[in-house]
């Protein structure tokens, strides 16, 4: 069967003498494997730009119950150089490669793909630097739309509002803030009104007002990794989250 | 069975060779003598013996440094830092850089766990901290990881105040070094940029 279907590169290795095999995230078909025949040796118009987060319009040959399918080209609509452009926004828009590698089955979801697409391409004009705050409000959005958003208004065990300047705790295990009586009940972490704020807001996909200094992008990141452990996780290490959250600006 | 079905399961790893050719390869070392296959053998065991690291550069050695290093026409104030060994050997295809090398073993990939720790970035900055080389040329493969490599490495080396300068485009973006013809990587390598 012959998909055409707008597709992002999130890895890609070498594989034989000249060939590439692609990890896509698509539109239309969620994360694929492909081999792209002779890739790394074609010349003119063979040549497919397949860099890492290059998008394009993917043709896929999709062979029912195999897991390598084959790429048959991929007509190039969008590079984002910027992300090689600081190291900041390079960690962190691999942190949300690895995100869609390993949490997006090859159902399609196109909701996702649009929100790692959105996602990429505010990372890459993100202020060199100051890629973390981008990046986060990338991750939470794949999150909301991965149907795991938050509850971060109303207390995720008993409903009860909870006033948008009030301090409050996450619970990991609920999904969500909690009110202070659930918390003195079930614990968690504690969340300034602040950062409730900065959640609030990625997961609606809006930009946290002004820059995210070291200490907090760190603490908002440990948030997120327990959240991922709690509600995605399979048990494996997350190795380009883990190296974005040791360094969320790349040094 | 089993020397045949072990030996081309062997060769099966190797890139490039499927399984049926692997088979075809066995076929093919039966029929020779005897000696020959002992020769292939005993060239195959030394090459993990005697080939390692340059203790300089990590180019591929015999001995304690590699063939550049050893050769003292080299000029070795200028060095060109590339991914992988076989990048080395594109650059000298060209034919026209005469300085020497370091090779990163690899480039910046979070999501293949290669981190700055992974890579010899560290030490070129030893290497350019003795004060001899006065200018560095990145030419990291022209991809999105080649590049925020290059910038790692760059910034490394900020404060050493040695020349840092970058190879053109005019390489294919998303390309490898190794698979690009000598005229490109000449005319990539005069063309280099200054890294600010
Ligand atoms: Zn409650
Ligand atoms: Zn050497």
């Amino acid at each position: 069967m012959l998909l055409t279907t707008p597709a992002v590169v999130l890895h890609a290795f070498p594989y034989l003498e000249s060939s590439r095999i692609l990890r896509l995230a698509t539109r239309e078909a969620g994360v694929q494997s492909v081999i792209a025949k002779g890739a790394r040796r074609a010349r003119g118009a063979q040549r497919m730009t397949l860099d890492l987060f290059v998008e394009g319009s993917a043709q896929l040959y999709l062979k029912p119950g195999r897991d390598l399918h084959t790429l048959g080209g991929f007509d190039l609509t969008r590079t984002r150089p910027g992300l090689g452009a600081d190291l900041g926004r390079f960690a962190a828009a691999n942190a949300l490669g690895e995100l869609m590698l390993r949490f997006v089955s090859e159902e399609p979801q196109p909701e996702v793909f649009d929100a790692f697409v959105a996602a990429l391409d505010a990372v890459a004009v993100a202020p060199p630097g100051d890629a973390a705050s981008a990046g986060l409000q990338g991750a939470w959005g794949l999150v909301a739309a991965l149907g795991f958003g938050p509850a971060l208004e109303a207390c995720a065990v008993c409903l009860a509002p909870i006033p948008p300047d009030a301090d409050a705790t996450f619970g990991h295990a609920a999904g969500g803030v909690l009110c202070p009586r659930c918390a003195a009940e079930r614990g968690g972490r504690r969340l300034p009104a602040a950062a409730r704020d900065d959640l609030r807001r990625w997961t609606e996909g809006l930009p946290r007002p002004g820059a995210l200094d070291v200490g907090t992008a760190r603490a908002h990141l440990r948030l997120l990794r327990e959240f991922l452990q709690q509600h995605l996780h399979d048990g494996r290490a997350l190795r380009a989250f883990d190296a974005w959250e040791r360094d969320p600006n790349g040094g | 069975m089993s020397a045949i079905d072990d030996l081309a399961a062997e060769l099966a790893r190797l890139p490039g060779i499927g399984r049926k050719t692997a088979m075809r390869l066995t076929y093919h070392l039966l029929k020779q003598p005897a000696e020959q296959n002992r020769r292939l053998a005993v060239a195959i065991a030394d090459l993990s013996e005697r080939i390692q690291p340059c203790a300089r550069c990590f180019n591929l050695a015999e001995g304690e440094l590699c063939a550049v290093c050893r050769d003292p026409r080299r000029d070795a104030s200028v060095v060109c830092v590339v991914e992988e060994p076989a990048d080395i050997a594109a650059v000298e295809r060209a034919g026209e850089y005469r300085g020497t090398y370091h090779v990163l073993g690899g480039r910046l990939a979070p999501i293949e766990g290669i981190g700055p720790e992974q890579l010899t970035a560290g030490a070129l900055s030893r290497r350019v901290a003795d004060g001899t080389i006065r200018e560095v040329i990145l030419a990291t493969n022209p991809s999105l990881e080649g590049e925020a490599t290059a910038l790692y490495v760059q910034r490394q080396l900020a404060d050493t105040g040695v020349r840092v300068t970058r190879i053109a485009r005019g390489l294919p973006v998303g390309g490898d070094l190794e698979f690009a013809d000598g005229v490109t990587i000449a005319q990539a390598l005069q063309a280099r940029r200054e890294m600010a």
